[in-house]
């Protein structure tokens, strides 16, 4: 073995980082990157897709879905629920305000499908000239103002559980499906509770 | 219970730079994301004069899509990707002020007014709204009794193709179109085709440079070469058991001393070696630097201390020098693996550069995201199985042979006899059996026989065993060179 050992060991290696040509050292730079954060990037990135997507947390800011939902709750929702089903009457959404859809959501309830004709009268609500029984809501809470809207084959007419305290499609109009953007699930904060037991 | 199972040497260690690099890291990621959404929020956002109760905001719209008010070019642009031009924009939002009457006249690029739908949305403290078409291009959007905490927007949707979007929006309205099915299909079949591909080429290459599997054991190393070399030619790569075998066959040759201690371990230099050859010198620097003596805490500082060694890249550097140069390799194997290391990064910097540019410029839901995440996995792919890629020549394919010969004999299940020469047998290729994954067979042949302690090993148990010397110095020796051989440089490794 020595003498094979003795054969290489003149070998010379270059021990001085500085006389590393430039690429090299790109290439360190890029590398000790790559080396540290390629896990923790991927794994973030996969979470993103996930909020992006599929689920996401929404923090309620106000008290329009009061008693349902409270100023600060958070909540669990579904961006996929939608994506081959149609949302029904009844339903716990997140949807885009039109007016602003890029910076404003807001979480509200489905009154009115596409089709029907909507009306607000007597402080109550009338689909298609019947009354809608509507349990989640406060006993004492009436529904104002009076109107009628007759609503597109795409459009959902959106309301907050607490009727003086939200601005929803009576005020903003029915809503196109584009700008529904989930569907509750649960509340995660303070207690946890899936929408379908509330 | 022998006093090797009691021996813990922590698998991974707590790196204190490391996750000083990582904290700031991340700090100055974060700190720059909420820079950007600060700046993004508060740039080109129309502020609108405070001292006037009655406002008249001039907003126009440009054949491009651009929208200006009262002079200044806003963020917000039309939007082409949907089944017409649409502008939503909200022109106030929550400003402050109150005003009496706003009036929002917006020009088009074109006469579409009579074919275009038109919307004024008011939250927040508004008392009226309407809208009414001024001219053929002119559009009045009035508000009164905006309150201070109002946001009012201003919509139109003009026929499609009344505006004509430079290059980049054309291209991102191309994308916005696309099906979701596709966006799934592209983002699972690039890892996958890139998998196949690095696979398939492996595969080829491995036929091409074809390694005979003897069927013949042969008794002792077909060639007089260090450990470390028959370990990379096996490997292609220097990793933890190149650097284990190179201590051990230090110790053998009588250049370290490797002290046990209850729980406790240390390497002792014993003298100036002429005959070293360079990469074992820098690795003896790496441990000893100007020590004679070097305990678990002073080498488990050497390591922590440092994200990565220049020193332990320049042994493996050493390593794959000499077998390149002695014929086994076609290119040097640090070179293959740089060159498929920066391909790999390349995909995965690129991937995710285009993740964030993707999630600030794509609205709801950008699916685009997995293609890109799909081409980071791709990145990480090429990265991890280019290593695997043979880079043999002939002569390196016919040596491995017969250092497989070798192998077969080392990890060969039969007992060797007792005889006065096979009590050094075993210490002897113990280098070699390490190098060649082998140790714990090459070990079992010798479990009948009388143990001899190795000179270079001072244990401060009572006259071990063959099975106490094994469980003691494979995990100290492992220990050592697993954490010295991840401190590789990147791009150097």
């Amino acid at each position: 073995m020595d003498g094979t050992t003795g054969a290489v060991a003149s070998q010379e290696i270059n021990v001085d980082m500085n006389s590393r040509p430039w690429l090299l050292k790109f290439v360190y730079g890029g590398g000790v990157l790559f080396d540290l954060t390629k896990w923790f990037i991927l794994s973030l990135a996969i979470l993103v897709i996930i909020n992006s997507l599929f689920f996401s947390i929404f923090i309620v800011n106000g008290v329009s879905m009061s008693p349902t939902f409270k100023d600060g709750d958070w909540i669990f929702w579904s961006k996929s629920t939608y994506n081959n089903a149609l949302p029904q009457r009844g339903d716990i959404i997140t949807l885009s305000y039109p007016g602003d859809p890029v910076n404003k959501t807001y979480v509200k309830r489905i009154i009115g499908l596409p089709g029907e004709t909507l009306e607000i009268k007597d402080e109550h609500v009338f689909i298609n000239g019947t009354r809608l029984t509507e349990d989640y809501l406060n006993y004492d809470v009436d529904t104002d103002p009076e109107g009628v809207w007759k609503l597109s084959t795409d459009q959902y007419f959106v309301m907050g559980d607490n009727r003086p305290n939200s601005n929803d499609s009576r005020f903003f109009g029915p809503v196109e499906k584009r700008f529904i953007r989930g569907k509750a699930i649960s509340r995660l904060l303070p207690m946890f509770q899936l929408v379908k037991d509330m | 219970m022998p006093k090797s199972s009691r021996r813990k040497h922590p698998i991974v260690n707590f790196y204190w730079r490391k996750l000083t690099f990582f904290a700031f890291f991340f700090a100055v990621l974060g700190l720059g994301y909420a820079g950007a959404q600060t700046f993004s929020a508060d740039t080109n956002k129309y502020m609108p004069p405070t001292d006037a109760a009655d406002l008249t905001i001039s907003l126009k719209i440009t054949a491009d899509g651009s929208v200006i008010a009262d002079g200044q070019k806003l963020k917000n642009r039309v939007d082409t990707t949907g089944q017409s031009d649409e502008l939503i924009l909200p022109i106030l939002d929550n400003t402050g002020v109150g005003y009496s009457s706003v009036h929002t006249l917006m020009t088009l690029p074109a006469d579409v007014v009579k074919t275009s739908t038109y919307d004024i949305k008011g939250i927040h403290g508004v008392d009226t709204l309407s809208v009414t078409a001024v001219s053929d291009n002119v559009i009045d959007y009035y508000a009164s009794g905006v309150g201070p905490d109002a946001t009012l927007s201003v919509i139109i949707n003009m026929p499609q193709g009344t505006i004509e979007p430079p290059l980049l929006y054309r291209l991102y309205a191309i994308a916005s179109k696309i099906k979701v099915s596709a966006w799934y299909i592209a983002a699972f079949a690039l890892p996958i085709m890139t998998l196949i591909f690095m696979i398939g080429f492996i595969m080829l290459e491995t036929r091409q440079q074809h390694v005979d599997i003897p069927k013949k054991e042969t008794d002792s190393p077909p060639m007089a070469l260090p450990p470390a070399i028959a370990g990379v030619l096996y490997h292609q790569d220097v990793g933890p058991r190149e650097i284990a075998a190179t201590l051990i066959d230090l110790a053998q040759r009588g250049d370290i001393y490797i002290l046990d201690k209850e729980r406790d371990f240390a390497f002792l230099k014993n003298k100036l070696d002429q005959r070293l050859l360079s990469y074992e010198k820098i690795l003896l620097s790496k441990i000893f630097k100007t020590n004679v003596l070097s305990n678990k805490g002073e080498i488990e500082q050497r390591i922590n201390n440092h994200l990565y060694s220049q020193k332990i890249s320049l042994v493996a550097s050493g390593i794959y020098v000499l077998a390149t140069r002695l014929g086994y390799f076609k290119v040097n194997p640090q070179h293959i693996h740089r060159k498929y290391t920066i391909i790999g990064m390349g995909a995965f910097f690129v991937g995710l550069v285009s993740f964030l540019l993707s999630m600030t410029i794509f609205t709801n839901p950008p699916y685009i995201l997995f293609f890109w995440a799909g081409m980071m996995i791709s990145g990480l792919i090429i990265t991890v199985t280019a290593r695997d890629i043979p880079n043999r020549t002939a002569i390196g394919q016919q040596v491995l042979s017969n250092w497989l010969a070798f192998r077969k004999y080392l990890s060969n299940p039969e007992k060797i006899p007792f005889s006065y020469e096979s009590q050094e047998l075993f210490q002897k290729f113990l280098p070699y059996a390490i190098a060649l994954d082998c140790e714990v067979a090459w070990a079992k042949r010798f479990s009948e026989q009388d143990f001899v302690l190795p000179k270079w090993y001072v244990s401060d148990a009572l006259s071990p065993g063959l099975q106490d010397f094994c469980l003691s110095l494979f995990p100290i020796v492992s220990y050592v060179a697993r954490s010295l051989a991840s401190l590789k440089e990147p791009g150097f490794d």
